[in-house]
């Protein structure tokens, strides 16, 4: 009996084959966005190892100064809050006013006030993960707005939601959901 | 007398293939069909994996009582096995390995001792053989002359979580027996495909400074930028002709809802609202439908497109978090526990537009997600328990539910 083909079947067989070929393609395309910064600091490396003495000190003086502006930045950034929310709320309450208060203080000092801040809405385990990404972003701006009220420049900040794609606790309780709706604050350049 | 009659047959008409009603089908009321295996090639590992798929796929389709043993039998013989003698219906198929290493299925549907149905299936790699069991499946619900399951045939497309900020996106079959990992690394979400011939999709890249809508052709590996926005991004809904995107943005900081014109590149704000819009879907040509926060906890409305016309369509509830359209039902995510936290459950309701049955359709558990099949003819939804995810069909005419688990990972969303 002659076979019969189905159509159907030759068509996944066709996509997914072509799936499996092309896939390092899309995994280079999504890596390309951050190449450049990459490349720019490996650069100057490179030429420090066909260079004279002298090119060597110079580079390394300068890699030292961008060490301690990052541990400084670093620095800063541990000093900075957590700011933490009441089950599908994004209002502030005065407990996290004040941790808001401090950390704008933070930010207009002559180490910290050159830098942007991105702050990242998060949400507990419940609800879908749209209205949540909508929440927690809701969350991110409420900490915006309360900087900007404090006197920092609304051009520094920008905002991320990770809904409920980023957990710091994975327990099933109360405690670990109550740490999980928060808003992080992470240093920019 | 007779004004009880009348009235009797208006509600009949009235709730006639309504699916808000809930069918209830006795098992007694379906044919029996018993499937013996004939193969010649392979081990018996995969012989019963196949088997277990094809038995799967017929339980899914709904119209048989499915006898669940395996049982070994001739092609050629004329009459079936004498324990299945007094089934309804013999699922009889050959599995053999031809010269090009391609899986070969002969199959044959006996009714009374006739060979009703025949055909032979192919494909290339013996990997992908669950295509040719869906295939099978399909095939011989149209042979019973029921309503079409081609969505069975459609490759689902998901986001797993991996770990913080880390997901993969994954095409699969539908029960996910098959898992192409798409896009490796960075922090990629909610895929949504393009079109129907599903050979392209959009996702959320949310490595890059900014939430980016991105493209892939499937076909080339291409991959485009489409449109950024600070804070969020989300493509919640293609349209049937894949020309407009219903978008969540916030290019003010504030969630709302946007058509976007794919060939333009032009974008429209449907919704204003100072609380969250979010999870617009198409319903018709001229509606959507949407959660917001509006009465002070997500509830699911509508809006015309053209006007600024807004309804509350759900009345039960406290949280209903996420919904989906097909005609003139929604199927939607409430969740049913007083407290906050401690048993928490998110259940999966029904509601028709034109009546005001609600149907609930799942009974434990968090169920979320919830999306119609293109013919409305099932929904697929994701279930999380104890930290796995399941992903959910649920035959609408015949009031059965199937979980299909991922082995690994949470579902972050997915669309089919």
């Amino acid at each position: 009996m002659k076979s019969i083909v189905l159509s159907s079947v030759v068509t996944a067989l066709l996509v997914f084959s072509g799936c499996s070929s092309k896939e390092p393609a899309v995994d280079n395309k999504t890596e390309e966005v951050s190449a450049p910064a990459a490349q720019e600091v490996q650069a100057p490396v490179t030429e420090t190892v066909s260079s004279e003495s002298s090119v060597v000190s110079s580079t390394a003086e300068n890699s030292s100064t961008e060490n301690s502006a990052e541990m400084t930045m670093s620095a800063i950034e541990s000093k900075l809050p957590t700011i933490y929310f009441a089950f599908d709320k994004y209002n502030i309450t005065p407990e996290m006013q004040a941790r808001i208060d401090a950390a704008a203080e933070l930010g207009k000092t002559d180490a910290a006030k050159s830098l942007n801040v991105k702050l990242e809405g998060n949400c507990d385990e419940w609800g879908s993960d749209e209205y949540n990404f909508a929440l927690g972003l809701r969350r991110a701006e409420a900490v915006k707005k309360a900087l900007v009220t404090d006197g920092i420049d609304a051009s520094r900040i920008s905002m991320v939601s990770y809904g409920k794609s980023n957990p710091v606790c994975t327990e099933h309780t109360k405690a670990c959901w109550a740490k999980n709706r928060r808003v992080n604050f992470k240093l920019l350049p | 007398m007779k004004v009880i009659f009348s009235l009797f047959i208006f509600i009949s008409l009235v709730f006639a293939n309504d699916a808000t009603i809930e069918v209830i089908k006795k098992v007694d009321t379906v044919p029996s069909i018993a499937v013996e295996d004939a193969s010649i090639s392979y081990d018996d590992t995969f012989r019963l994996r196949f088997f277990k798929t094809l038995i799967a796929d017929l339980n899914v389709i709904s119209i048989f009582n499915v006898d669940r043993h395996h049982r070994v039998s001739n092609f050629n013989d004329v009459n079936v096995l004498v324990k299945n003698k007094d089934m309804a219906y013999v699922l009889r198929y050959k599995m053999f390995e031809d010269d090009n290493g391609a899986l070969n299925v002969q199959v044959k549907l006996i009714n009374k001792g006739e060979d009703v149905f025949v055909k032979n299936y192919r494909v290339a790699k013996q990997d992908i053989f669950m295509f040719v069991s869906h295939a099978i499946a399909y095939d011989i619900n149209e042979f019973m002359g029921k309503p079409s399951v081609a969505w069975m045939k459609r490759k689902v497309i998901f986001a797993r979580i991996v770990a913080p900020k880390k997901s993969e996106i994954v095409i699969a079959d539908y029960t996910l027996a098959y898992q192409h990992t798409i896009l490796k690394g960075g922090f990629n979400i909610f895929p949504k495909w393009a079109n129907k011939a599903q050979n392209a999709f959009y996702y959320t890249a949310l490595n890059p400074k900014t939430p980016t809508l991105k493209y892939v052709d499937i076909k080339n590996g291409k991959v485009e930028n489409i449109i950024s926005s600070d804070g969020m991004m989300i493509c919640s809904d293609v349209s049937n002709d894949g020309k407009t995107l219903l978008l969540t943005m916030a290019l003010d900081g504030q969630p709302d809802i946007y058509s976007f014109d794919v060939t333009t590149r032009k974008y429209k704000r449907l919704t204003r609202y100072s609380g969250i819009d979010v999870n617009g879907q198409f319903m018709g040509k001229d509606q959507i439908v949407f959660i917001s926060s509006r009465l002070g906890y997500p509830n699911v409305f509508t809006k015309h497109l053209d006007t600024d016309e807004i309804e509350q369509m759900v009345y039960y509830g406290k949280s209903n978090v996420s919904c989906s359209a097909h005609g003139k039902y929604i199927v939607y995510v409430a969740r049913e526990s007083s407290n906050a936290f401690s048993q928490n459950t998110f259940n999966l309701h029904l509601i028709s537009t034109k009546t005001d049955v609600i149907r609930r359709l799942t009974a434990t558990g968090v169920n979320e997600f919830p999306r119609f099949s293109k013919d409305g003819d099932a929904i697929i939804f994701i279930k999380n328990y104890k930290g796995q995810s399941a992903i959910g069909v649920i035959r609408l005419n015949y009031n059965k539910n199937y979980l299909f688990p991922l082995k690994y990972g949470r579902v972050q969303s997915m669309d089919w």
